[in-house]
């Protein structure tokens, strides 16, 4: 079966020269469909570069990634923006929410990105913030919200256009244990009713450890793993 | 309302909480503003100038001339003339007689060399002399001139040129054109001094001077290739261009302050790309593309550009009301044949202003748009962490 998410011999480099710096190397990791996966590692190996990457913001030096069996590489930059607005949803670590709209505004961005006219976006985000538990806060501006409101805002605005693929760049990375558990559940509930997959960069050992599966990032490369079997190793890029 | 043109005013709209953001951006419609005011007032203080100057050339003129093509006489007079009457925008066709001479002044210690023409107003034995030439030879209303045609009389004593002396029934102060000679006289003395029976060509006014072009466009088929017809532009080439000249000079000169008022809206713009580069970023992440982004700037500049070119148009069409309306510049009447600074603004000279000031700043916006739409989302995200 074709995997859902897939990367085969990545690398990247940042700068030239001498002040090149070599970020990971011929990495590969498949997700299929239905899977939660985790990637840990630590801070400058890599993890949010290889999201990026993913999610067709970034080029890689070499190697491709296809996700649902289309290779990013083949399109032009208008298809890879069409493709990532129809299938990938991204959750950034800072939220990243406009501060210049509403939450609902910013849940509907991805909605008007796509076309959908103002009001039956408008209609739709309000059911996306209820099911995130925030209807409550839908004209309400960034601002005005706290940390995990605006970290569940995000999570809804990228599951509005019901994506295939979930990218979260460490989500509760800045939330409180409590606040964290309810993204991640959320998270966690989302890709278990669409069946699409979740990569969730995480520096929470305990988080990790209840994903279908981890992939542990040094600076020689990924490993793959269960929980149990990759908690705190490090991999070779072969595996 | 298209998501980039919400973005781009929801910018703007935000903008005023950012004091160096807010600062730039009112700088940039307000110098746009002043220009086009600047320039709305110079080309309103121009044509009201040059509608007083065509005003009083179309009342003082034939607004078309009929002229023979070849020869001196106009053939077929009367049915040319009932052909044109019967178009509906003349309102008078009179015949003219018109020749070259000498105007001296009764004693012929000065003698200066004019056109004449017949002129309905102007009764025999009489003259209506242009101001220029009245004041050359020394005379004025109710003086005594000579006229002299170029050609002379055969008599048993030899060829004896042929003069008429004429009372000076008025000075006109028009200034004397090829549509306008120096002197009128009556049809039956200019017929006297040119010597022949026949007509020189017809002179037709119509019921509105503006509508000269179209008028001589119905009656060139009709008339056929015999006759020549020239629109009071036309016999005023000279004056029509250095109107036409001036204004455009003027229109130019004073645009200037709008291209410089121009570079203002590149300035806040790019602040704005540098400002919002980690949106750009979230919004490239979410599915925009880089024509998508590049729009939200380009809505930005015709916004900035829209607010400072209506306010500009607006505060500067009323001022050009209100000077001309209260006379708030006065001249002196006997030096300048006005007593007030005429303003008058055109609606096409006013679209005309606001269609060059949005292309400015459209133009203004292409690099921050162009900026806009190149930024990397994962860079703009990186350098925002």
């Amino acid at each position: 079966m074709t995997p859902l998410v897939r990367a085969s011999g990545l690398s990247k480099v940042y700068g030239s020269g001498a002040a090149a710096v070599r970020v990971f190397e011929n990495l590969s990791l498949e997700v299929a469909a239905g899977e939660f996966v985790a990637v840990v590692g630590p801070s400058g190996c890599g993890k949010s570069t290889l999201l990026h990457l993913l999610a067709g913001i970034d080029s890689p030096d070499s190697g491709f990634v296809e996700i649902d069996g289309v290779r990013m590489s083949s399109l032009d930059a208008a298809e890879r923006a069409k493709l990532r607005n129809e299938r990938i949803g991204f959750v950034f670590q800072f939220h990243h929410l406009l501060p210049e709209f509403s939450a609902a505004e910013n849940v509907a961005l991805p909605l008007r990105i796509a076309a959908v006219p103002p009001r039956e976006a408008r209609r739709r985000a309000g059911e996306i913030l209820e099911r995130v538990g925030l209807s409550g806060r839908a004209a309400h501006f960034p601002s005005e919200m706290s940390g995990g409101e605006l970290q569940r805002a995000a999570v809804g605005r990228a599951i509005a256009r019901r994506p295939r693929v979930i990218l979260a760049d460490e989500p509760t990375g800045n939330l409180d244990r409590a606040n964290a558990e309810r993204v991640f559940l959320l998270l966690r509930e989302v890709q278990r009713e669409s069946g699409g997959s979740v990569v969730l960069v995480t520096h929470d050992a305990a988080l990790a450890s209840r994903c279908d599966k981890i992939f542990s990032m040094s600076t020689q490369g990924i490993a793959q793993g269960t929980a149990v079997e990759t908690s705190g190793g490090i991999g070779n890029p072969d595996v | 309302m298209p998501l980039e043109l919400s973005i781009a005013w929801r910018y703007l709209a935000a903008s005023r909480k950012r004091a160096h953001v807010a600062v730039v951006s009112a700088i940039a419609v307000g110098g746009l503003a002043v220009g086009v005011a600047a320039l709305v007032l110079s080309i309103a203080l121009l044509t009201g100038f040059q509608d007083r100057i065509r005003e009083r050339l179309s009342r003082d003129t034939p607004h078309l001339l009929v002229t023979p093509a070849r020869g001196a006489d106009l053939p077929g007079v009367p049915a040319l003339a009932a052909e044109i009457a019967r178009n509906r925008d003349v309102s008078a066709v009179e015949p003219f007689v018109e020749g070259r001479g000498w105007i001296t002044d009764p004693g012929s210690r000065t003698a200066l060399p004019v056109r004449f023409r017949s002129d309905p107003a102007v009764a025999d034995g009489e003259a209506a002399v242009a101001g220029a030439v009245a004041g050359q030879i020394g005379t004025g209303r109710g003086g005594e001139v000579r006229l002299v045609a170029d050609r002379t009389r055969l008599t048993p004593l030899g060829a004896v040129p042929i003069a008429l002396a004429l009372k000076v029934a008025s000075v006109s102060t028009a200034p004397p054109s090829a549509a306008q000679p120096e002197v009128g006289l009556s049809l039956s003395d200019a017929r006297a001094l040119s010597g022949g029976g026949g007509v020189s060509g017809l002179a037709v006014r119509l019921a509105q001077a503006g509508r000269a072009e179209a008028v001589r466009a119905q009656l060139a088929p009709r008339l056929g290739p015999g006759v020549r017809l020239r629109t009071w532009s036309e016999t005023n080439p000279g004056l029509t261009f250095a109107l036409r000249l001036e204004k455009i000079l003027i229109f130019v000169t004073v645009f200037l302050i709008v291209v410089v008022a121009s570079l203002n809206v590149v300035s806040d713009l790019a602040l704005l790309v540098v400002e919002k580069r980690r949106d750009l970023g979230v919004l490239a992440t979410l599915g925009a593309a880089g024509p998508s982004l590049s729009r939200i700037y380009w809505w930005l500049g015709a916004s900035i550009g829209g607010a400072g070119t209506l306010a500009g148009a607006g505060a500067g069409a009323a001022a050009a009301w209100a000077l001309d309306r209260f006379a708030l510049v006065p001249l002196p009447a006997d030096v300048y044949l006005m007593s007030h600074v005429p303003f008058a603004l055109h609606a096409r000279d006013l679209a005309l202003v606001v269609a060059f000031s949005l292309s400015a700043a459209m133009a203004a916006a292409a690099l921050p748009a162009r900026s806009a739409g190149r930024v990397g989302p994962a860079e703009a995200l990186r350098l925002s962490r």
